[in-house]
C-alpha cells in the first residue's frame, strides 16, 4: 500500500484560495521545512539505478540522494564493482534519464582499477545507445558526452593510506564539494578498512567513527548527493554461533540511512535491504558481467531499464 | 497562558532551583509588577503548588498522546505523555525510526497540535509519512473533512509535522534556544498552532562523538540537553519522544547507550528490538512512572 499521490504541480492550481489563509504566524523554527514541501521536494528527486532493475526496484528506484547507504558483504561478492558501476552510472545525462552529475571515489583498499571502470563506462555507453536508438543522429554534443574517457574524467578520485588521512578526507569534502556543486554522490570503498587495524582503542574508534558519520549525513543533505559507504564483514559470536555481521560495531551500525547487504546464495548474487525508513525489507538477485552490474539472467520477467 | 513571570527571554536561563516554577492563572497581576522590578529570590523560586492543583492540572493537561500502534499504547498506559520525556532504545533496523514516523503521522492526522521532529539521520521520509497517514485516514473522514479532497487533507496533516535537521550537538542548542523562544512568542501572542510533540531520531548519534574519553565536557553537554528538553516538556507541555541507539554490553548483549547518567533522564524508557527476517516487533518497557515495567507487547512494523 505504498503511496503514490499526484504530484503537488497538478493540484497547485486548486490550492490558490488556501494558500493565502495559510501560516499568518512566524515560522516554529527559522529554517525548517514541513513534511509537505519534503514531500514534494521528494518526488521531484531523481534517483541513481544501479544498473539492476530487481536490485533498483528493492531500493525504491534507485540509491537515493540526500541519504547514506551502507553496502556491506563479504570479499568478492561485488561491493567494489556496485561502487564504480555507481560512480559510472551517476554521470548517464539529463536526457538520457540520468542525473548528468559527477562522482567523489574515496578509495582506502586501492582496488579501483582503472581498466575496469573503463570497461564498466563503455558497457554504460553501448545500453544507452540500445535504449535511445535514436539518439545516434543527435547533435554532436550529445555524442561527445557519451564517451568512455568524458565518464573517466569526472570521477574525482581520492586514495587513501592510512586512517588519518580518511578523516582529513572526510572533513575536506565540505569544501571540495563548495566548488564542485555538480558531484552527485561520493562513495568511500570501505569505510572500514583503515579502522580496522592499528585502532586499540576501541571507544575512541566508535567516537571518531560516529562524528564521522555525522558529518557525512550532513554533506549529504547540505549538497543534495548520495553517500555510499562500502563495508566488510566480521564474524561475531552470539547465541553460541559465529555469525556474519557487517564491521566496526553495534554503535557503527546506526550510522546509515539505508543498509544493503550483498551476499551468496549458491552461485548466485543476491542482495537484502536491511535498513530503509521508507521501504521494506527485501531482497533481489542481481549479476556481475563483463558490463558492470546487472540483472541476474535467470530473472525470468525481464524489465526495462527504469530511467 | 500568562507571561513569563520577569523572565526576559528565557533561554540562556538554567533552572536554578528545585521547586516547581509554574504559571498559574492567578499570578497574572503580580507577573505585571514583577516585572519592572529586579527578580528577587522568589521570583525564581516560583509559587508553590499544592497536590490538588497538581492532580488537576495533570487531568487537564496533561494528556497521553497516542501512537496510533496499539501495543505501544496499550504498553504506555495510552501513549506518550504531555510534559515527560520518553525514549525508545533499540539495535539498529529494530523499527524505532518507524514508531517516530508513526507517532508524528497521527498526533498530526487527528490534529492534536504541531510535531516538531529533528532529524539527524536524514532518515524522515515524507513518503512514509505520507503512506502512513493514508493508512489511518478514515479516522478522521468524519470531522467534516470529507468535503476536501484526499491531497488536500493530506497536505494540512502534512503541514504540521515540522521537521528540521540535526547534526552536531551545537545545532541541537541552537534549534532548541529557538523553539524555546518561538514557544515563549507564541504563548504571549496566545497564537499559532501549538507544538505538542518534539521528536528527537536519533539523539545518542549526536552525543556519541562527544561522551567519553578523557575529558568531561560531553558528559556536560549531555546532561544540559536533558536539562533544557525536560524543562521545554514541563514548561510548554510538551511530549518529548528521544531515540537511543543500543551498544553492546560484553559477552554478545546489549544495552542502551549512553551510560548511566542518561538513564536517569527519560521518565519512560521503551526497548524495540525485531526478528530477523519478519516484521514482528518487540517492545519492552525498561522503566515507567507509572507502571510496572518488563512488560511487553508485539506489534507489527507497519510496512
Amino acid at each position: 500500500m505504498s503511496y503514490t499521490g499526484s504530484a503537488p504541480a497538478s493540484s497547485s492550481l486548486y490550492w490558490k484560495g488556501m494558500e493565502s489563509s495559510g501560516d499568518p504566524h512566524p515560522p516554529i523554527l527559522a529554517g525548517a521545512q514541513n513534511a509537505w514541501d519534503m514531500l514534494s521536494d521528494e518526488q521531484s528527486q531523481k534517483h541513481i539505478t544501479t544498473g539492476s532493475g530487481d536490485l533498483n526496484n528493492i531500493l525504491g528506484g534507485g540509491i537515493h540522494c540526500k541519504e547514506v547507504t551502507e553496502i556491506g558483504g563479504v570479499p568478492g561478492v561485488g561491493k567494489t564493482q556496485l561502487g564504480i558501476q555507481l560512480a559510472i552510472n551517476v554521470q548517464i545525462p539529463v536526457e538520457y534519464g540520468g542525473l548528468g552529475g559527477k562522482a567523489v571515489y574515496i578509495d582506502t583498499e586501492g582496488s579501483f582499477m582503472v581498466e575496469r571502470v573503463y570497461q564498466i563506462a563503455e558497457g554504460c555507453i553501448s545500453d544507452i545507445l540500445e535504449h535511445f536508438p535514436h539518439s545516434h543522429g543527435k547533435s554532436s554534443s550529445g555524442q561527445k558526452q557519451l564517451q568512455p574517457e568524458h565518464f573517466l574524467a569526472d570521477i574525482y578520485y581520492f586514495r587513501i593510506c592510512s586512517y588519518t588521512e580518511q578523516i582529513a578526507a572526510i572533513n575536506y569534502l565540505e569544501k571540495f564539494l563548495g566548488e564542485h556543486k555538480d558531484v552527485r554522490i561520493v562513495i568511500i570503498d570501505s569505510v572500514t578498512f583503515h579502522f580496522r587495524q592499528d585502532f586499540d582503542d576501541l571507544a575512541l574508534r566508535t567516537r571518531v567513527l560516529s562524528g564521522l558519520s555525522l558529518k557525512l549525513m550532513k554533506i549529504a543533505k547540505a549538497f543534495n548527493l548520495a553517500v555510499v559507504l562500502l563495508n566488510q564483514v566480521t564474524t561475531k559470536f552470539t547465541e553460541g554461533s559465529f555469525q556474519l555481521t557487517l564491521a566496526l560495531g553495534d554503535s557503527w551500525s546506526h550510522s546509515c540511512t539505508n543498509r544493503l547487504i550483498l551476499y551468496w546464495n549458491g552461485n548466485d548474487r543476491y542482495a537484502y535491504l536491511d535498513k530503509s525508513p521508507s521501504l521494506p525489507v527485501a531482497s533481489a538477485p542481481y549479476a556481475v558481467t563483463g558490463k558492470g552490474v546487472r540483472d541476474a539472467v535467470s530473472s525470468n520477467h525481464k524489465r526495462v531499464r527504469v530511467t | 497562558m500568562s507571561a513569563t513571570r520577569g523572565r526576559s527571554g528565557g533561554g540562556a536561563t538554567t533552572s536554578g532551583c528545585g521547586l516547581k516554577r509554574r504559571n498559574a492563572p492567578q499570578d497574572q497581576e503580580d507577573s505585571k509588577m514583577m516585572n519592572q522590578d529586579q527578580p528577587s529570590t522568589e521570583d525564581w523560586c516560583g509559587r508553590f503548588w499544592n497536590g490538588m492543583e497538581l492532580l488537576k492540572d495533570v487531568t487537564e493537561r496533561k494528556h497521553f498522546l497516542p501512537t496510533g500502534l496499539e501495543g505501544i499504547d496499550t504498553l504506555l498506559g495510552g501513549g506518550l505523555r504531555q510534559g515527560q520525556l520518553t525514549e525508545i532504545t533499540g539495535p539498529s533496523s529494530s523499527g524505532k525510526t518507524q514508531v517516530c514516523l508513526h507517532c508524528a503521522s497521527n498526533i498530526a492526522a487527528k490534529q492534536m497540535g504541531v510535531v516538531m521532529y529533528l532529524d539527524t539521520s536524514n532518515s524522515f521520509s515524507p513518503s512514509r509519512v505520507a503512506t502512513i497517514i493514508y493508512g489511518i485516514s478514515d479516522l478522521f473522514g468524519q470531522r467534516g473533512f470529507e468535503l476536501q479532497p484526499k491531497d488536500a487533507r493530506l497536505k494540512s496533516v502534512m503541514r504540521s509535522i515540522i521537521c528540521e535537521s540535526v547534526f552536531d550537538i551545537f545545532a541541537l542548542f541552537e534549534v532548541l534556544h529557538q523553539l524555546e523562544v518561538s514557544l515563549l512568542n507564541d504563548k504571549v501572542n496566545n497564537g499559532g498552532s501549538k507544538v505538542c510533540l518534539l521528536i528527537i531520531d536519533s539523539i545518542s548519534s549526536l552525543l556519541a562523538p562527544i561522551i567519553g574519553g578523557k575529558y568531561p565536557q560531553g558528559r556536560s553537554m549531555m546532561i544540559s540537553v536533558a536539562v533544557i528538553l525536560k524543562k521545554l516538556a514541563d514548561e510548554h507541555n510538551l511530549s518529548v519522544l528521544v531515540t537511543n541507539h543500543m551498544v553492546s554490553a560484553g559477552n554478545g548483549a546489549v544495552k542502551p547507550a549512553l551510560g548511566e547518567s542518561w538513564k536517569a533522564v527519560p521518565h519512560v524508557r521503551l526497548m524495540l528490538s525485531r526478528e530477523c527476517q519478519n516484521n514482528i516487533c518487540t517492545a519492552t518497557v525498561l522503566k515507567h512512572t507509572l507502571m510496572a515495567s518488563g512488560r511487553t507487547a508485539k506489534f507489527a512494523a507497519p510496512s
